[in-house]
């Protein structure tokens, strides 16, 4: 029963009572999205936009210019531009705050479903996204919505700057707009021409799922319904400006999508949201998703089910939601056992090993602009990526799977090897002893004796190998 | 010049031809060890930027923005991308070859129902849990002989057990004893993909070091696949090809994802022993092609049809394989993509068919459940 803490959260700190009655310790934290719990400095995705302009702008309009026939100099003054905008920091300092809610906060079932979506809607890796905006897109785009309509959600992340610039929606233009007949366009020869990209994948990712059968054609329509949302272009900021209708892109006329029609503007997107939310497949598709990750790889009927009468009832109220989730996930949480993904275990390895993780506040507040950051202020983003799942770099917009298969090869046991050595030197000092273990195996596993016993019962050749033997125990690679 | 599909069949030159009708069976022999790689192209490779047609003005009126400024040849009817340079230099020993106009039979234009399908090899997505290449090794039994140059273990390779994977993180593994324990407890709790996979990590003769670039795993698979008692089968995989915006021409993003696959191409050549790259056949797999038209953002969308890179020593003859089905409107399929005529799985049972020296027909029925395919040794592998 003691996984429940696991599979839904990150397990049960040294420093934590065992909640008698799981399920409503899970349920009672998914009402409010409170503040993060992360101490240190926190950024705004517009400052950290700012910098990616700073950034884009320099590189481009002034260093290739000024350095163009040096490729030496261009390289080394683009390495003080890089430091100058924090290129290397910030995506260290986002997985902190994200680790520290699963870690530190009150609610890390929340920020266990957080974490879900950031992923469901994921920004993969692209341009600078993971640099700059892909932590601060979850942190105020997914997070604030956990208790919002899981349209509103769609909305505003179909609406973001990370999203639109991701699925590359400003390059959009609807060839029947008032930017068709534009003369610069005859003379260029750029004839306005749709972008498919955001479109397919709001269908495909973000709602229905292909099982809803649209073809080709709702593609483009909704392309066309989507034509206008982009990213505010100027000299001085380039493709950095906030996101806004233009409605010289926008494809006149009506449009029809999935059997229904739509007017032509800037309404149209939230309208074509409100009808794909309330497809039937839309609501089968998050019910699949949610017990994927938080369940088995073969989500059953009889699973998603309460999952969808509740997306239904609600009116997709994200806490009707997951509560629905989480209770089916308890149900039947002797039966199945998820093998967790790589930073879920890493996660679980830090809380429950009480270990010197994420860095300290005062680690990171101490990071400068201008300069490089310290090898410990870079140690989240180094980390993930050599375990294989760094949240804000998956390699194409459907991010990282929930299948289990996906996370088990020679290599990426490895990894799980060499990380759970090594979190021995994360260890709190007042730790390294074995009371110590013998209290977090007691607050995580049913049958602790039996844990005991394989990690105690044999010699180990480093006192390391202990926390080997046992983040590597199936028991734990499974919650 | 301007070609259609019924003049391609009249003139082709270099290019082969495609005929339906299945070759002679092929049987197990004790000759030299062949290996066969697999490169997944992931995103949908652009196959007409990689291997453009020649002389179709509306081809090229169509791309304005991201046509070839300049080509590598290849045939009468057919350019080569010039980041394609070790490809090129294999063509010319008649040590390349291309399938063109070919696609797994999916016209969906998802990435990831696409890339599941030509992974799995099935119709239906996330409908099978195994691939087509760990099908076929399975039939073939070569059980623990493949090798994934990737982190993940790609779908196209499960089903058969114990396949290694390589893309090293440069650390020491805990003591064998503390191993031997971790096995043990897998053991107790009847988890058996975990214990086989540590079984790898433990046996295994691959160095933790090393670069996770392409190039360098391509040099390691390399040496691995030189060895007579080495895998037989290796998967790589480059992304990057969904050039939906800035595609490039000559150079830019598509260029650079050519240059990549390039790049295995090359290290493969020079790692391997000759008598091994004489034996290897390397070919590509992608999910679908792109648009014939660019988009407003210079890039392209998804499309069907693309092409096939086929290299190696057990490539029969430097072709262009093809049944040309046109570009002009009616031709293209939806009026937007260049049409697939040929089942791209055709060509992957036939290349299991040559190096694994099993019955086509067996592959066939074990790996493509008796689907209409065909036997393409002949014309595409030396025997």
């Amino acid at each position: 029963m003691k996984n429940f803490f696991r599979k839904v959260a990150f397990g049960i700190g040294p420093n934590e009572d065992v909640p008698s009655d799981p399920l409503k310790w899970a349920l009672d934290q998914l009402d409010e999205v409170p503040n993060l719990s992360w101490k240190g400095k926190i950024y705004s995705e517009k400052e950290l936009r700012k910098h990616y302009r700073d950034y884009v702008y320099g590189d481009r309009k002034v260093l290739r210019k000024k350095y163009k026939d040096n490729k030496t100099l261009y390289k080394t003054h683009k390495n003080i531009l890089r430091h100058k905008t924090g290129q290397k920091f910030w995506e260290s300092l986002e997985i902190s705050i994200r680790h520290n809610e699963g870690i530190n906060s009150k609610n890390p079932v929340l920020a266990k479903l957080w974490m879900f979506w950031g992923n469901f809607f994921a920004i993969s890796h692209k341009d600078y996204l993971a640099n700059y905006s892909t932590g601060p897109y979850q942190r105020e785009i997914i997070r604030p919505n956990l208790n919002q309509s899981f349209e509103k959600m769609v909305y505003d992340v179909t609406t973001s700057w990370a999203m639109i610039h991701h699925l590359d929606n400003s390059e959009s233009a609807g060839p029947k707009s008032v930017t068709a007949s534009e003369e610069w366009r005859r003379r260029k020869k750029e004839p306005a021409t749709i972008n498919e990209n955001h479109a397919r994948e709001l269908l495909e990712l973000h709602t229905v799922s292909p099982k809803a059968g649209y073809t080709q054609e709702d593609v483009i329509q909704l392309a066309y319904i989507m034509t206008g949302w982009q990213q505010r272009w100027s000299k001085k900021h380039l493709e950095t400006g906030n996101v806004w209708f233009n409605s010289e892109y926008h494809q006149l006329g009506k449009k029809n999508v999935l059997g229904k029609e739509y007017k032509k503007g800037k309404k149209g997107l939230a309208n074509v949201i409100r009808d794909l939310v309330n497809h039937p497949n839309c609501r089968d598709f998050v019910a699949e998703r949610l017990c994927r990750y938080l369940i088995t790889d073969e989500p059953t009927k009889e699973m998603k089910q309460p999952i969808i009468d509740a997306f239904k009832k609600s009116d997709g109220y994200l806490p009707e939601i997951h509560k629905a989730a989480l209770k089916v996930t308890f149900e039947f949480n002797k039966k199945y056992k998820k093998f967790q993904t790589p930073e879920n275990w890493f996660i679980q390895v830090a809380k429950i090993g009480d270990l010197q993780w994420p860095p300290s506040k005062e680690i990171m507040n101490a990071y400068e602009l201008g300069f490089k950051p310290t090898r410990k202020q870079r140690f989240p983003e180094k980390i993930l990526r050599r375990l294989g799942h760094h949240p804000y770099r998956a390699k194409q917009p459907n991010g990282w799977s929930d299948h289990s298969e996906d996370w088990i090869s020679p290599e990426l046991l490895i990894r799980r090897l060499f990380f759970a050595d090594r979190s021995y030197s994360f260890i709190k000092p007042e730790n390294d002893n074995k009371e110590f273990i013998e209290k977090i195996v007691n607050n995580n596993f049913d049958k602790p004796d039996l844990i005991l016993d394989y990690m105690f019962k044999n010699m180990v050749h480093r006192k390391s190998e202990r926390n080997v033997l046992l983040f590597n125990h199936p028991e734990f690679l499974k919650a | 010049m301007k070609i259609n599909r019924r003049d391609f069949l009249k003139t082709t030159a270099l290019t082969s031809l495609y005929f339906a009708g299945f070759g002679s069976p092929t049987f197990a022999t004790d000759g030299p060890k062949k290996n066969l790689v697999v490169i997944m192209l992931r995103g949908g490779m652009d196959g007409l930027c990689a291997i453009p047609v020649k002389g179709d003005k509306n081809f090229e009126k169509l791309r304005s923005k991201i046509n070839l400024d300049k080509t590598l040849k290849l045939t009468s009817d057919f350019d080569l991308h010039p980041a394609l340079k070790t490809f090129k230099r294999l063509w010319d020993q008649n040590l390349g070859a291309a399938v063109h106009a070919t696609n797994i039979p999916y016209t969906g234009r998802s990435h990831f129902d696409g890339q599941n399908l030509m992974e799995s090899g099935g119709k239906i997505p996330y409908q099978v849990k195994t691939g087509w290449l760990g099908r076929g090794m399975k039939t073939a039994g070569l059980t623990g002989e493949g090798l994934a140059l990737a982190l993940p273990m790609p779908l196209l390779i499960r089903g058969v057990s114990m396949n290694n994977n390589y893309f090293p993180v440069g650390d020491k593994l805990p003591s064998k004893t503390t191993l031997e324990l971790i096995q043990q407890a897998y053991k107790d709790h009847d988890e058996k993909l975990l214990g086989e996979t540590l079984k790898i990590v433990m046996t295994r003769d691959l160095k933790n070091s090393g670069s996770d670039e392409n190039w360098s795993l391509a040099s390691n698979a390399g040496e691995q696949l030189s060895k007579p008692n080495g895998p037989r089968v290796a998967v790589f995989e480059v992304d990057g090809f969904d050039t939906h915006a800035a595609q490039g021409a000559t150079n830019g993003a598509h260029a650079d994802c050519l240059s990549d696959y390039d790049r295995i191409i090359s290290g493969l050549k020079q790692a391997m022993t000759s008598e091994a790259f004489d034996n290897t056949l390397i070919v590509t797999l992608t999910e679908f092609g792109r648009t014939i038209k660019q988009n407003s953002s210079n890039g392209t969308e998804h499309g069907y049809g693309s092409a096939i890179f086929l290299a190696g020593g057990l490539v029969k003859k430097a072709q262009v394989h093809t049944d040309w089905p046109g570009l002009k409107k009616k031709e293209l399929f939806e009026g937007r993509d260049l049409n697939s005529t040929i089942d791209a799985r055709s060509v992957y049972a036939s290349a299991m068919s040559t190096v694994f020296d099993v019955d086509f027909k067996l592959l066939q029925k074990e790996v493509f459940w008796g689907e209409g395919l065909q036997n393409l040794s002949d014309k595409l592998f030396k025997a």
